[in-house]
């Protein structure tokens, strides 16, 4: 049996047995290098309560080279993608060592989750929300959470029970609904107005730094 | 073709036989001594790491070989014996019941054992304990051991490992052990700490878990690295084997991740303990490189022993063309060399005695003007000093062509001789010997015009640069009107 086989064996036996990290590995198909990683969010975290799941393919060289890893689920932070799911972590690249393993990179994004690194973002426009205001960041975050990765609904002690199963698109954006409204009430498409003002990054000073003909220009281009 | 058939066959069958009797051979080898051997005889070569056991302790006397301490002196030009090496601090003495292993690079060629010796690639003495002129001793003892049929590695590794290999270089009568070394102080720390460990502890013998193929080998399939971590080596060998032909040398290092985190990289040492002689270059020049983009400054102290990145000094300025810009001064080791030759310090107005700026100025006017290669070479070897430079080599160029078109070499004493007429019969004015300008060689000062009368030799009815003897003899214009 080949080296990386016999170590992947031993990895996912490994993960089985340990109950403690709550790591849990499962096989995508028939082949033992194509895996589905999941763990739950981090306490004390807008993902607390989310479950993420990460597909993970193991390369040709490994455990040599470094795993390949991206998010199923989307979140909503400065260094994954929110698009694809794209993961910017050093162990993934040029700090990767052969003495790591599945479950300790899993280990190493779940506490990404926990730390975000907005110097060096892997989806600038999240970044720049997590720079400008942190609770807002932080809410949206949440809201994701809850949309994408099953956690628990922010809005539920404010009673928003009635629009359950709606995905609020203000909400996904990380905007207020209050700004969306007034773009939109001058004439323009509502999906436009989220999409120009989260390019924006139409959140907490910038609100005020942003002029609203500076606004209407961007809605204006087509 | 009925002559040379069997033959062939022969050989193809002796190269069978070789085959069986180097696997038979390795296979022995290995039961005997699992911890010297390492690598895959099926490669056809062999890494082996000797340690080295004196069997009781042994005075072991460490002298300075006066590089670091005399600039007069060169490594190369000291020989193993003490005698030479007077100058410098007095001797250190240690007892010591082992020292540091030995490394063998071996190619088996196809023909051996039965027809040719084994081809030793490399030796090198861990911590650079022995000197060169030992080593280049001990490679030529090696080869003189083997005779023709027989294997030899066995003999090879009971010679080291057993400590007897040390008469061969050890010119003295007793038996203490004399080390000629630039940095006496190091070695005997070096030394001493190698010889604690061995003691103290059975690395080989006891099993260490790999973090990489998770499993538990035995230590003498293991390899502990400087940073005391424990990998085995078929796994070091691949990672480090893959970075390094992968041209990502940034990842031959201790795979731990303190270690990576501490951003420290593998020594040449390590490198050499774990991957192929040709993998070991590849990443020296990998290396070379790299640091050379990352500051073009950057020197490695040419002694073997240190290698430390020696970058140049804050106190040159790039106008700076005074000698004094030359001289490098290793933080690690405190050896003083030359930014040019990479030589012992030989002060700011001697030249280079081997004209190393040669290759890096032909390599310098290689490249188009204000390309990043010649700013690079400016950057690190100052930019008036690179034209300077520049101007010289192109003059003495011109000045080595000259000589090469226009004059003859004295066959004796090498004194360019340029002749101005008459025949091609010299006799030299410095030495008095005589030789053919032609051709070069000296002839019999007796009997000088043999070589021209002689029909057959090349310079044949040559003593005139004419075409032929009948063009000698051409009148003289206006002779006849006489």
């Amino acid at each position: 049996m080949d080296a990386r086989l016999r170590r992947v064996n031993k990895e996912i036996a490994d993960c089985k047995n340990d109950r403690s990290s709550k790591i849990q590995l499962e096989l995508v198909d028939d082949s033992p290098f194509h895996l589905n990683g999941s763990f739950p969010g981090p306490e004390g975290t807008p993902y607390e309560g989310g479950h993420f799941e990460v597909d993970i393919r193991i390369p040709e060289s490994y455990p040599f080279q470094p795993l390949k890893m991206k998010f199923i689920t989307k979140v909503y932070h400065p260094n994954v993608s929110s698009a694809s799911g794209a993961i910017c972590l050093d162990i993934l690249k040029d700090a990767w060592s052969p003495v790591l393993t599945l479950k300790s990179t899993l280990i190493s994004l779940q506490s990404l989750l926990c730390s975000p690194e907005p110097n060096d973002p892997q989806d600038a426009e999240v970044a720049k929300h997590y720079m400008t205001s942190r609770s807002s960041f932080e809410s949206t975050a949440r809201y994701w959470t809850h949309i994408y990765a099953g956690g628990p609904d922010p809005n539920a002690k404010d009673g928003g029970k009635g629009k359950d199963g709606q995905r609020d698109e203000v909400a996904i954006a990380g905007l207020e609904k209050a700004h969306v409204n007034q773009f939109e009430a001058l004439g323009f498409e509502r999906g436009k107005v989220i999409d120009v003002l989260r390019r924006l990054n139409y959140r907490g000073v910038n609100v005020t730094k942003i002029t609203e003909d500076r606004v209407v220009e961007e809605l204006l281009k087509p | 073709m009925t002559v040379n058939g069997p033959q062939i066959e022969r050989s193809q069958e002796d190269e069978d036989v070789c085959r069986l009797m180097q696997q038979e051979e390795w296979e022995v080898l290995q039961s005997i001594y699992p911890e010297c051997s390492s690598a895959d005889i099926s490669k056809g070569s062999i890494k082996l790491e000797i340690p080295i056991e004196l069997g009781g302790t042994r005075e072991v006397e460490i002298v300075d070989d006066g590089t670091l301490s005399s600039s007069a002196e060169r490594l190369e030009d000291a020989g193993p014996s003490c005698k030479i090496v007077s100058q410098g601090l007095a001797p250190i003495s240690l007892s010591l019941s082992t020292l540091p292993p030995l490394l063998l690079d071996i190619v088996l060629p196809s023909s051996y054992p039965l027809h040719s010796a084994p081809i030793l690639l490399h030796l090198h003495a861990t911590h650079s304990w022995l000197s060169r002129t030992a080593l280049l001793l001990l490679k030529q003892k090696l080869i003189a051991m083997w005779a023709e049929g027989e294997g030899i590695l066995y003999e090879w590794v009971e010679w080291f490992k057993s400590g007897n290999f040390l008469e061969a270089i050890n010119s003295t009568e007793d038996s203490i052990v004399c080390l000629p070394h630039p940095s006496p102080i190091r070695l005997a720390k070096l030394l001493a700490s190698h010889d604690a460990l061995s003691a103290q502890e059975v690395f080989s013998h006891m099993s260490h878990p790999c973090a990489i193929c998770m499993t538990s080998l035995k230590g003498s399939k293991c390899i502990r690295l400087a940073c005391s971590h424990v990998f085995c080596r078929p796994c070091l060998e691949e990672y480090w084997g893959m970075a390094i032909r992968e041209g990502g040398i940034g990842q031959v290092r201790c795979p731990d991740p303190e270690c990576v985190k501490e951003g420290i990289e593998a020594n040449e040492e390590e490198v050499r303990r774990v991957v192929s002689e040709d993998e070991v270059k590849r990443w020296k020049r990998l290396r070379e490189k790299r640091d050379l983009d990352r500051d073009p400054t950057i020197i490695h102290c040419p002694l073997d022993f240190c290698q430390t990145p020696v970058p140049k000094p804050k106190t040159i300025t790039d106008d700076d063309s005074s000698g004094w810009n030359r001289l490098r001064t290793c933080h690690e080791c405190s050896y003083s060399f030359c930014a040019y030759c990479r030589r012992t310090w030989h002060g700011p107005h001697t030249s280079c005695a081997i004209p190393f700026t040669a290759s890096f100025i032909i390599d310098y006017l290689a490249h188009e003007p204000g390309s990043s290669e010649r700013l690079l070479i400016e950057s690190r070897y100052g930019k008036n000093n690179v034209k300077k430079l520049v101007l010289q080599y192109e003059e003495d160029k011109a000045n080595r062509e000259y000589l090469e078109r226009e004059t003859t070499t004295c066959p004796t004493c090498e004194v360019k001789v340029q002749k101005s007429h008459g025949c091609n019969h010299m006799t030299c004015a410095r030495c008095k010997t005589h030789f053919c300008y032609r051709c070069g060689t000296k002839l019999n000062p007796s009997h000088p015009y043999g070589h021209f009368s002689t029909p057959g030799l090349s310079c044949y009815s040559k003593l005139f640069d004419h075409e032929s003897v009948e063009d000698e003899w051409q009148p003289i214009e206006g002779f006849e009107d006489l």
